[in-house]
């Protein structure tokens, strides 16, 4: 790979960064603490690029086979990554070949601009509830409905018997996966660090309309009994009360 | 595109050439490229895919800006005056330096084959070739930040990648036979003056250890979307056959240390003995490390170092995973 080559993957590399950084979408792929850093890896890059553009513009000025062989790796052998084509002595700084694969996400967020995960993700997670590490969870803050997310009611409904929501109304944001036994789970993926470790939460809806698969909605709802308890596969039951059809959330993720 | 350059020998396209055609073409097809992608599971894999790349760019920007750094502006010399001129102390205090200086594990490769080509004890070179892409301060930051919650991970990590490089350091010591060991010329590149050094360094190990980080997380998005659940999670059930998948998916997948952390957290059904041993080995031994290796030290050292490694980073693993995760 020639160094303008170099210069223009690193220019592309960190303008997809900025890109989705400044245009907001980077919170489908990671979390909002991740901005600042993004923003500087992503002009690091380009500015890095730009020089090795340069560089390439200067060299090319000189005459073309002009030996400049301090661009060239000292050693390698085996790697495969350099094959020097022949002994003439014009430089092509030949980058590492598995540099070309950098293309690839930057094809995908320029082109594809893949969405923030949704109901394959979820339905594809059997788990649902994790043991939480307290037995028991605190109760419910006064006021109805209490707002909550979607993870909280599982993790009170399912490891808690459901003693803290009886009663009571919630309000909770999250999106329609189709259950494949008929109806409807309200879902939402919450991620520990980036979005290939996300997990999902979700809640079987009672009495609701049909949705198409990806719909976000508000809903205010009622705990009621069913689903099973205690197990992490267990999937608790909202009577629904209210719901409206909502734009996805800025951070679609809790 | 087809003005024929005057050449020797004859027009070839070049990357440039490539690379226009490529994104010409590919600007032309993406609304058949979106058509093509409008397929949950494949939105999916995209998506986990782009998550694991852009989690861990600026882990990856910052450690190869710094590796260029000392690479560039610290000479080589200072080595061999830092280091006890005994070698059997020499290993340990190597092995420690690792935790200090950031360097991919491609760059460390170089660097301990200058610290040889210096006369640094080749048993200390290499206990520094193994520590200092495991342990090093961006290695643990970027895995404190990939186990939210796990914090014990990151001391774990740093205990067995440690005591895996001090010991193979000895253990070259005493076993080590110098003919294994071809000491090349110094590996580096280097610059008209410092800075382009540093600009050099830096863009040639990003662009290596990027392509790396894709193949990784291409790899787990594809286990995330298209491996059945069952299968993963039958697997991970195993103790015995999950540390031994995870530790040889690390040498298969060769992902640079700087960015291995978000891939295994992202494998959620292992235990954390398991991405423990992915974490250990992955720096120490993968696919592009023997080949480097055995380009840089000789085949004869490639086909003895890196399998006796692999055993030590599983064995500390499951013992210190046993000690300190479970």
């Amino acid at each position: 790979m020639r160094r303008d080559v170099q210069g223009i993957l690193l220019i592309l590399v960190g303008g997809a960064v900025l890109r989705i950084t400044l245009g907001g979408t980077y919170l489908n792929y990671v979390k909002e603490g991740m901005r600042t850093w993004l923003l500087i890896s992503g002009s690091t890059l380009i500015v890095l690029g730009v020089m090795a553009l340069l560089d390439a513009l200067r060299r090319g000025r000189k005459s073309e086979d002009e030996a400049t062989p301090h661009d060239e790796p000292g050693e390698h052998g085996g790697t495969g990554d350099h094959d020097h084509s022949g002994g003439h002595g014009h430089d092509h700084g030949h980058g590492p070949r598995a540099a070309w694969l950098l293309i690839l996400p930057v094809l995908a967020i320029f082109l594809i601009a893949p969405p923030a995960l949704g109901a394959f993700a979820v339905a594809r997670d059997t788990s649902n509830a994790a043991e939480p590490a307290e037995a028991k969870a605190p109760p419910l803050p006064a006021g109805d409905p209490v707002p909550m997310s979607v993870a909280e009611y599982v993790g009170r409904a399912v490891w808690d018997d459901g003693l803290t929501l009886e009663g009571r109304t919630v309000a909770m944001t999250g999106f329609v996966t189709p259950d494949p036994a008929g109806g409807w789970w309200l879902s939402r993926l919450a991620m520990a660090c980036c979005a290939a470790d996300a997990i999902a939460s979700k809640i079987k809806v009672v009495d609701a309309p049909d949705l198409p698969a990806n719909t976000w909605v508000d809903v205010t709802g009622a705990w009621i009994p069913g689903g099973g308890t205690k197990t992490e596969t267990a999937v608790p039951l909202i009577e629904i009360l209210e719901l409206v059809q909502v734009p996805q959330p800025k951070n679609p993720y809790d | 595109m087809t003005s024929s350059t005057p050449q020797r020998q004859g027009y070839r396209p070049g990357s440039l050439e490539v690379l226009a055609v490529g994104l010409v073409l590919l600007i032309i097809g993406q609304s058949y490229l979106v058509d093509a992608f409008d397929n949950p599971a494949l939105q999916t894999g995209a998506t986990i895919f782009v998550s694991i790349v852009v989690q861990a760019l600026p882990f990856l920007v910052f450690g190869v800006v710094l590796s260029g750094a000392i690479a560039a502006f610290v000479p080589a010399s200072f080595w061999k005056k830092a280091l006890p001129k005994n070698p059997i102390l020499a290993v340990p205090v190597a092995g420690a330096a690792g935790a200090v200086l950031p360097g991919c594990e491609c760059a460390s490769v170089p660097v301990a084959n200058g610290l040889m080509a210096r006369g640094v004890a080749p048993a200390a070179a290499l206990a520094f070739l193994l520590s200092a892409p495991a342990i090093n301060p961006i290695v643990l930051l970027s895995t404190f930040v990939a186990f939210p919650g796990e914090p014990m991970m990151v001391v774990a990590r740093f205990i067995a990648s440690l005591a895996t490089a001090i010991i193979m350091g000895w253990l070259w010591l005493r076993f080590g036979k110098m003919k294994w060991l071809r000491i090349g010329p110094r590996g580096h590149l280097v610059g008209s003056n410092s800075w382009h050094t540093f600009r050099l360094t830096t863009t040639h190990d990003f662009l290596h250890a990027g392509g790396f980080l894709v193949i990784g997380g291409l790899t787990a998005a594809v286990l995330n979307v298209v491996v059945p659940q069952a299968w993963l999670t039958a697997i991970a059930d195993q103790p015995v056959l999950s540390v031994l998948a995870l530790a040889g998916l690390a040498v298969v997948l060769s992902i640079c240390s700087e960015a291995d952390a978000f891939v295994a957290a992202s494998l959620t059904e292992f235990s954390l003995t398991a991405k423990l041993a992915f974490l250990v080995v992955g720096p120490m031994v993968d696919i592009k490390l023997v080949s480097l290796q055995a380009g840089t030290f000789g085949t004869k050292f490639a086909a003895r170092f890196p399998p006796a490694t692999f055993i030590l980073a599983v064995f500390f693993s499951v013992l210190v995973g046993w000690w300190l995760l479970s």
